[in-house]
């Protein structure tokens, strides 16, 4: 039995291998030395004259924790997360209504998803039309009587409004995403417990709190989880939108924008032991709340069984 | 053609021991460009084939880069895989330049040499530290040529004739805006890859640095200046999109739709406009640009450098002098109108216009030979990435009214002054 039991485990790993190794090379690797860099003074020039990293302990944190555009852009990426709760419970809500056995569900389910594999750059097309100063959002704001011809600004040039309208692209971007793994995790629920629940004389709030929330607690997990740490890297949309500015006044800048523009953002002037030291922390900040993920939606243990 | 002649022949000789190169065995370079494929695939491998024809110990690998450009070079640099010709724009020269990562020209060739064949004003661009790091390419100007829409100017009763500098510019633009609700004219002011803003400071003839090279650009004089173009922005003169997004493009969106009555700069400015509206392209003219009261242009241009870490480089620099010699740069305006940076383009027959009545051609006429005027106005700093973003930051403020314009521009010039190195 033991010798079974070592077979078993021999070949799981045998499979794990090929996959760990291409990780290790292409994920491990990179972040470790990415922080590795954090604590050195390493810049374009360095490379160029193949000078080695040279070890500068804490100075790097303490230039990136002291620059007001990084504490700018940690205030905006934590503002930024306000997007997590509001896109999992609506992206539930509606895997909820759209699991039914109703005509065109099927349309819907499709609906909801084609945001997810829009590209960003005609995504981008369509919200800048919306968001402008003559966009459709302030025409129906207008239809509605909520604001007047005066009234009407530019969404992504007003510093109260520029994150909201970026972060209203994150969501309609990953709604169908979130769903769609929703979805998958309530087809997972076996029927009879429903139909058990129903005999019982639940109602359908009841049988979504008692059963459908319980069971569904790993597929939460897992997409709050990925949402969070999806905010924590937005970049993509700021690009687009604000053409890598942060603009308007810094409003839009997030952490990694920080990152971005310090290794990336312009490589010829790169500063990449900044640009480590300030990935270093915003992962960090990423530990701790997938901790705090983990810790929400942790199984009560000794309970009933 | 003697001249044509004389030129290669100068630029030929100056390419110290490259006539040896016949005797060596065969090298392949690889050169790399900044997005030209697909559009320009038969012009470049047509003179890598002419290069290849006269040189027949080298061989060239053509790879168009595009958005990643400059985090492969990099790439390539640290792995040891690096090209041996970049395409890179006068920004991205410097700051690799600054950092190590070019060959100076003059290891390879003489600054006669360049100077024979270049414009200096171009040439100056690629020049850090007082050492040349780029084979000037392709270039533009920024004023170049105005076109317009006539109907729009018509309506709004405006004389083109009557535009001759850019307050005349920026009178007829409140106009038009007026009487027809199109924008006239969009200022760059606040474009993501530089800062758009001292160039309005350099056309009105105002300085960006002193005799010790410290940021100046604070006097009354300039905040008056950036005080006019807030104005106009609060009037919806111009629109504050511009704080979002570059001129060019957001010109070239609204002139299309009939949004905006003038454009200026050069000729590439149309093609979207043929592509997309026609009817609106063929009515375009095409007259002579405005300029500010130091009646001068601005401008800018490509160039082919050499990476230090390249093993060719002596076969990397006779391909880039072929790739930018006149001739090269000649053709290549007849197939895409830039500004030739070759030196005696302004007298070549072959950039003259071959329609008189296609707007493109008209303005390919008036600007593929003015390489000559081509000055970007000022030298970028080291650190230009946080410079720049300050600055724009700072004028982005003053446009949206949260800073004053003296108290933007003493900021941008104090952070300045503190962190350039």
């Amino acid at each position: 039995m033991k010798r079974q039991a070592l077979t078993t485990t021999l070949i799981a790993y045998a499979f794990l291998a090929p996959a760990l190794v291409l990780m290790g090379l292409f994920t491990f690797y990179p972040v470790i030395y990415g922080a590795y860099l954090g604590f050195t003074d390493y810049t374009i020039a360095d490379l160029a004259a193949k000078e080695p990293p040279r070890w500068v302990g804490l100075a790097n944190f303490a230039r990136v924790l002291g620059d007001p555009l990084f504490q700018t852009g940690v205030w905006n990426s934590l503002k930024y997360l306000l997007v997590v709760p509001v896109l999992q419970i609506a992206s539930l809500a509606v895997a909820v209504l759209v699991n039914q056995k109703l005509p065109l569900m099927g349309l819907f389910r499709t609906s909801y998803y084609v945001p997810v594999v829009t590209s960003i750059a005609l995504a981008a097309v369509m919200w800048d039309w919306i968001f402008q100063k003559d966009g459709f959002l302030n025409w129906s704001l207008r239809l509605l009587h909520l604001i007047n011809w005066e009234g009407r600004f530019s969404w992504l040039l007003n510093e109260h409004t520029a994150l909201w309208a970026i972060m209203l692209v994150t969501f309609w971007r990953g709604f169908g995403y979130y769903m769609v793994l929703y979805l998958a995790g309530l087809q997972s629920i076996p029927a009879e417990l429903e139909e058990a629940a129903t005999l019982d004389g639940a109602g359908a709030w009841q049988r979504f709190w008692r059963i459908t929330v319980p069971l569904m607690k790993p597929t939460i997990l897992l997409c709050s989880l990925l949402s969070t740490i999806a905010a924590i890297r937005v970049l993509e949309e700021i690009i687009v939108f604000t053409g890598g500015s942060g603009g308007p006044l810094n409003s839009t800048y997030t952490a990694l924008l920080y990152v971005y523009n310090k290794s990336w953002g312009n490589m010829l002037d790169a500063n990449f032991g900044v640009a480590g030291a300030a990935g270093l922390l915003i992962a960090l900040v990423g530990f701790a709340l997938s901790y705090l993920n983990f810790y929400l939606t942790r199984e009560e243990r000794g309970g009933r069984s | 053609m003697v001249k044509k002649l004389l030129t290669a022949g100068v630029l030929g000789l100056g390419l110290l021991g490259l006539g040896s190169l016949a005797q060596q065995r065969t090298v392949e370079i690889e050169f790399w460009t900044y997005y030209l494929s697909p559009n320009f695939d038969n012009y470049i491998k047509g003179v890598i084939a002419d290069f290849e024809k006269a040189n027949p110990t080298v061989k060239v690998k053509w790879v168009d880069k595009q958005d990643t450009m400059e985090r492969d070079l990099t790439a390539a640099i640290a792995l040891g895989k690096a090209p041996d010709v970049v395409n890179l724009w006068q920004d991205s020269t410097f700051a690799a330049a600054q950092n190590g990562l070019l060959t100076p020209l003059t290891e390879l060739t003489t600054q006669a040499a360049l100077e024979n064949a270049y414009y200096p004003n171009v040439l100056s661009i690629f020049t850090v530290d007082g050492k040349p790091y780029g084979f000037p390419w392709y270039g533009w100007v920024d004023q170049g040529v105005m076109m317009y829409n006539p109907e729009l100017l018509a309506r709004a009763g405006v004389d083109p004739s009557s535009i001759k500098t850019t307050d005349d510019l920026l009178a007829a633009s409140e106009k038009i805006k007026k009487a027809t609700g199109a924008y006239g004219w969009l200022p760059p002011v606040k474009d993501p890859n530089g800062a758009s803003f001292l160039g309005r400071f350099f056309l009105e003839g105002l300085s960006i640095y002193d005799a010790q090279g410290k940021a100046n650009f604070n006097s009354a004089a300039h905040v008056a200046l950036l005080q006019k173009y807030i104005d106009l922005m609060k009037a919806d003169v111009i629109p504050q999109e511009l704080l979002r997004k570059e001129a060019f493009q957001l010109t070239n969106e609204l002139y299309s739709q009939g949004k905006v009555a003038i454009m200026i700069g050069g000729p590439q400015s149309l093609n979207r406009v043929k592509e997309s509206n026609p009817e609106l392209y063929k009515k375009t003219k095409v007259v002579a640009a405005p300029l500010g009261a130091a009646k001068v242009q601005t401008g800018g241009a490509m160039a082919l450098v050499i990476p230090k870490a390249s093993t060719k480089k002596r076969e990397a620099a006779l391909f880039a002098s072929f790739m930018t010699s006149r001739a090269n740069q000649v053709k290549f305006a007849n197939v895409v109108p830039i500004v030739s940076t070759a030196r005696g383009s302004e007298n070549d027959p072959n950039l003259r216009p071959k329609d008189p009545n296609d707007p493109i051609e008209v303005a390919k006429g008036m600007v593929s030979g003015s390489g000559r005027f081509i000055n970007p106005g000022f030298k970028p700093p080291k650190n230009t990435d946080d410079i720049f973003k300050n600055f724009n930051d700072n004028i982005e403020a003053a446009f949206l009214g949260k800073k004053s314009a003296k108290q933007a521009l003493d900021d941008a010039v104090a952070f300045w002054n503190a962190n350039a190195k």
